[in-house]
């Protein structure tokens, strides 16, 4: 097993004037199950294509194992990838698409039978091994490419959004499959996806990227709790983290005709003499309070979800009636006591879970 | 659950805020390009070799030759004269009349192809019972060799015994001298060309026809379009570009239309007819080269098709782009 | 704080199993019955495509004073294979069968092969001045034959290549057509992704090429060999030129019988017929698959 270093990589295509992925640094545990999230075009799959030896590396390093690899072809590399099309061989079967790697490495035909009967085992798999990738669901497509990685026994495993030819239902059921199964094989894993849910229930550790840049790399909880900066704390979590910018008034924010209390230090760090500052509640840390108490939202549409019910408002006036500001606020409530759309409610963030950004940097301030 | 087993780990934040680190990144050193594969020059160096040698290397050197009086027989020597060739040529009336017999020779067997072609691909396109039998039916003409098919049409056109002779006898009309006329004559060949290509053709269009979408038909139902309307609408408009590409191509065949001149005759001469009535560019060419020996001459009526091929394919290429930025 | 997790409830759902490489094709157009009307025209260009190729057994069967009856006969008769023994004795079809099978089996292999390479580094491959090659490439389809004969002549009688086979082997044995099309076929049948896995797996470059790439290329190559085989034994102005009835293809054969030294047409009929029946039974096995290379390549092209 190995650990992952990306040092300070750097990938920029040809006739582009941003990098792909900017100066990256990641250091990966040995045995860990990494999860590369961000938006569409944030450069997740060029990071794991330039680990994998597919891309190249323009400045930086690459490291797998401590060895230097950001020169070495990708078969020299001893990691395995999993494509978002499974890329199995249409013209070999199950049996040979898993083989062929350690049959290009001179592996004696009896101790590749022995392993690939292995792997199928594991997967589930062993009736379609004479089958062709066409005859296949596509979630036995999804086991055959996994196959085909743990066969080789490889240092790392790189997957680029398995699950995403997948329908909802078997996305859920593979999803912890695959990380039972890591867990289990204990190799090294950097997976890639877009969706936030797959990288908080997978990952050790959830690195988020943005336009190329590591936005923060930690824990799902610690993602959740305590988002190093605007962008993570809006991209993690659902429905999204409410986040507001107001002006900064006497011990707090002024969100409408009411105030949003902050700590002074907070309020004083965060604002940088501006005189403004973002606050972020997530939607199930406000509290219901009598009218007049605290933040005054009038309520647009309610979901009911049966467990919980989400108001969509926005921080309005009780007495104009007409919004002060334009920011929507989601608040989860008590299905049963749901108000009604048109309704005003009073707002209270519960104290501990006050996120508060420097509106200018966008990074956290604690 | 996953969140339970994690350890605290110092979390690695690369904050992006607006001071960007670039300044004190390490240079960007010379690697190995893997994206820039040089195995593409090994994979395509067997056909340039090939290409170079026996097309491109040919090309050239036939302009070079027609800078020269050469015979066959001086292969190496033969003397300069610039451009003397393309003056004799452009003042020739062999080369005028094979470039007129061309011209006409070519608007017979190219219209009344294509359109055809298309009618044909049309009826095609229907649900059809024994859809494969009339499709390789229709093919089987494309098969057969320039060589096979034109003895062959030129018995059926003989004058002597030929059917089609034989049946106007029997509607009480006179038998025509096919290969002596002028009309007869390229309306003949034309035929042969027709009767080679249409299915072909068809198939093409057949081919486009299926590639355009059903809904585009459904909406034209929808709004009221009548299946001749549909045709005239939605069929034909999503076929432009298939259209100019075969009118391109059988224009591209057309000026070096000659084995069915060669042949049509029955006698073997190169002289296209007696009179030169059926005689073409590419015919010419070879009369030049290789019944009289004047390989300069012949390297300049090459060179002349090349032109009109050039010109044929610009002008296309022109309609083309005019047509799309009118569609846009 | 509440331990739920957030956002459990929301997957993005994606399009199952999206299918890859070739665009779905649209369903016809108008996908109506045929009507009478439309079998009766069918049939007729069938049959309008077929008589010559039948007459050609007719006349291949009758004396020309037969031919010159009214009505003429409309069916062959046992006079065919006496006229066959005929043309095979005054023209060496039998030779020029043998030399047009080996003609156009070489052509066959050399292109496709050739054309495959290529077509495999033009369509996935990156390298310096692709764009400028394929050009090139694309450019030449425009080039008449007429244009390269004259030093191609020159080159063979240089060499004392005329009447040898590889002189019409040689020059044919690529085409800018097949590169295109292999080219156009393995762009969207080759995912990016199956090279990668390759690579992947350690793979050499010629071991992707080897068996990755021509596994997934086989049916492009299948409709490419029919089709150049096809035009390789139709060939006819080249091997005109370059051999001559001493040792012909068929076309120069053909050619040859049909240039008046024959004087009756039943014996060129025949002729013509032999030299055009391997073709014909080609296509009766191949038919199917040959109308479908045909319009897979139209709509590539
Ligand atoms: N071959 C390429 N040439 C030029 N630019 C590219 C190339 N591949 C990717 N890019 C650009 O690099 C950026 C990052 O792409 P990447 O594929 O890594 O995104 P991603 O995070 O995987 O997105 P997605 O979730 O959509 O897969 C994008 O802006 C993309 O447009
Ligand atoms: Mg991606």
């Amino acid at each position: 097993m190995a650990t992952v270093t990306f040092d300070q990589a750097t990938r920029s295509y040809p006739k582009t004037d941003r990098p792909a992925v900017d100066a990256l640094d990641l250091q990966i545990d040995d045995g860990e199950f990494l999860v590369l999230v961000g938006p569409s075009g944030c450069g997740k799959s060029t990071s794991l294509r330039m680990l994998a030896g597919l891309e190249e590396v323009d400045s930086g390093a690459i490291r797998i194992g401590g060895r230097d690899v950001t020169d070495s072809p990708p078969k020299d590399r001893d990691i395995a990838m999993v494509f978002q099309s499974y890329a199995l061989y249409p013209h070999m079967t199950v049996e040979q698409n898993m083989g062929f790697a350690l049959r290009l490495a001179g592996v004696a035909k009896s101790e590749i039978a022995r392993r690939v009967a292995e792997a199928a085992a594991i997967l589930d798999l062993q009736d379609y091994l004479d089958r062709r990738p066409r005859a296949l669901s596509g979630g036995q497509r999804q086991r055959v490419a996994m196959g085909r990685a743990i066969v080789r026994s490889p240092q790392v495993f790189l997957m680029d959004e398995p699950l995403s030819n997948l329908d909802a239902k078997l996305r859920v059921q593979t999803r912890t499959q695959i990380a039972a199964l890591q867990r289990r094989l204990g190799t090294t894993t950097v997976y890639v996806t877009h969706d936030q849910v797959e990288a908080m229930t997978m990952g050790d550790r959830v690195a988020v990227l943005k336009d190329g840049l590591l936005m923060q790399c930690d824990t799902p909880a610690a993602l959740y709790e305590r988002p190093a900066n605007v962008f993570v704390a809006g991209f993690i979590g659902s429905p999204a983290m409410n986040v507001l910018t107001g002006e900064v008034v006497d011990g707090g924010v002024r969100l409408g005709t009411a105030v949003l209390p902050v700590p002074r230090d907070r309020l004083a760090r965060a604002s940088g003499g501006t005189g403004r500052v973002t606050v972020g509640f997530r939607p199930e840390c406000l509290e219901l309070v009598p009218p007049g108490e605290g933040v005054p939202v009038v309520v647009g549409v309610v979901e009911q979800l049966g467990s919980d019910a989400y108001l969509y408002g926005t921080v309005g006036d009780e007495r104009s009636g007409a919004p002060l500001q334009t920011s929507d606020v989601v608040v989860r409530t008590e299905p049963r006591h749901a108000p009604e759309p048109g309704q005003t409610v009073w707002l209270r963030v519960r104290e501990d879970a006050l996120h508060v950004f420097d509106p200018v940097s966008q990074v956290r301030v604690d | 659950m996953t969140i339970a087993s994690q350890s605290t780990r110092e979390a690695l934040v690369a904050v992006p805020v607006s001071p960007a680190p670039t300044a004190q990144r390490p240079p960007a050193r010379r690697r190995r390009r893997l994206s820039q594969n040089r195995w593409g020059y090994a994979y395509v160096a067997p056909f340039f070799l090939v290409f170079g040698a026996f097309s491109l290397y040919p090309f050239v050197y036939t302009a070079w030759v027609s800078l020269h009086r050469t015979s066959l027989s001086d292969i190496d020597g033969g003397t300069w004269v610039g451009l003397e060739n393309y003056r004799d040529l452009l003042q020739s009336e062999f080369f005028w009349n094979a470039a007129r017999n061309t011209l006409t020779i070519g608007i017979l067997a190219t219209v009344p192809q294509l359109c055809m072609a298309l009618g044909l691909a049309h009826l095609l396109n229907y649900k059809l019972r024994g859809r494969t039998f009339f499709r390789t039916l229709m093919l089987m003409p494309y098969a057969t060799s320039i060589a096979a098919a034109t003895l062959v049409f030129a018995q059926l056109f003989g004058r002597d015994y030929g059917l089609i002779n034989t049946a106007l006898e029997a509607v009480g009309l006179e038998r025509i001298d096919w290969e002596s006329g002028t009309w007869s004559s390229q309306f003949a060949i034309a035929v042969i060309v027709t009767w080679r290509w249409t299915g072909y053709n068809a198939l093409i269009y057949l081919a486009a026809m299926q590639s355009i979408p059903g809904e585009l038909y459904e909406a034209a139902e929808i709004d009221g379009a009548s299946r001749w309307r549909q045709f005239l609408h939605v069929t034909v408009p999503s076929l432009r570009p298939t259209i100019l590409f075969t009118i391109v191509v059988s224009t591209i065949g057309a000026v070096q239309l000659f084995g069915e001149p060669l042949l049509f005759a029955g006698n073997g001469t190169t002289s296209g007819g007696s009179s030169g009535q059926y005689q073409t560019l590419g015919l010419l060419m070879y009369q030049q080269g290789w019944s009289n020996f004047h390989i300069g001459q012949a390297a300049t009526t090459a060179w002349a098709m090349f032109m009109i091929i050039l010109l044929v394919v610009g002008l296309a290429a022109v309609i083309g782009r005019l047509r799309a930025r009118a569609d846009r | 704080m509440t331990t739920t997790l957030p956002g459990t409830g929301t997957t993005e759902v994606r399009p199952v199993d999206v299918p890859r490489g070739r665009a779905r094709r649209g369903r016809g157009g108008r996908s109506g019955k045929a009507g009478p009307v439309t079998y009766t025209l069918l049939t007729l260009a069938a049959l309008v495509s077929v008589f010559p190729l039948y007459w050609t057994v007719v006349a291949g069967s009758h004396t020309n004073a037969e031919l010159a009856e009214t009505p003429p006969p409309f069916l062959p008769s046992a006079g065919l294979f006496d006229n066959f023994a005929a043309a095979l004795e005054q023209a060496p079809i039998g030779k020029a069968i043998l030399n047009s099978v080996l003609v156009s089996g070489a052509i066959t292999v050399g292109t496709v092969l050739f054309c495959t390479l290529a077509g495999f580094a033009f369509a996935k491959l990156q390298f310096r001045g692709r764009g400028v090659l394929l050009a090139l490439v694309i450019g030449t389809m425009m080039v008449p034959t007429q244009l390269s004969v004259i030093p191609l002549f020159m080159m063979i009688a240089e060499l004392q290549w005329v009447n040898q086979l590889q002189a019409v082997i040689l020059p044919t044995l690529v085409s800018a057509f097949g590169v295109f099309f292999m080219r156009q076929y393995l762009i969207s049948a080759l995912p990016n992704e199956l090279l990668e896995a390759g690579r992947m797996d350690g793979a050499s470059t010629f071991r992707i090429f080897w068996s990755i790439v021509v596994p997934v290329a086989r049916p492009a190559m299948a409709v490419l060999a029919m089709l150049t085989f096809l035009t390789a034994w139709n060939e006819f102005f080249w091997p005109l030129i370059a051999l001559t009835t001493a040792n012909p293809t068929v076309q120069v054969a053909l050619a040859g019988l049909g240039s008046g030294y024959v004087p009756q047409q039943a014996v060129i009929m025949a002729g013509t017929l032999l030299g055009t029946l391997p073709v014909l039974i080609v296509f009766t096995i191949l038919g199917k698959q040959i109308v479908g290379g045909i319009m897979q390549g139209a709509v590539k092209g």
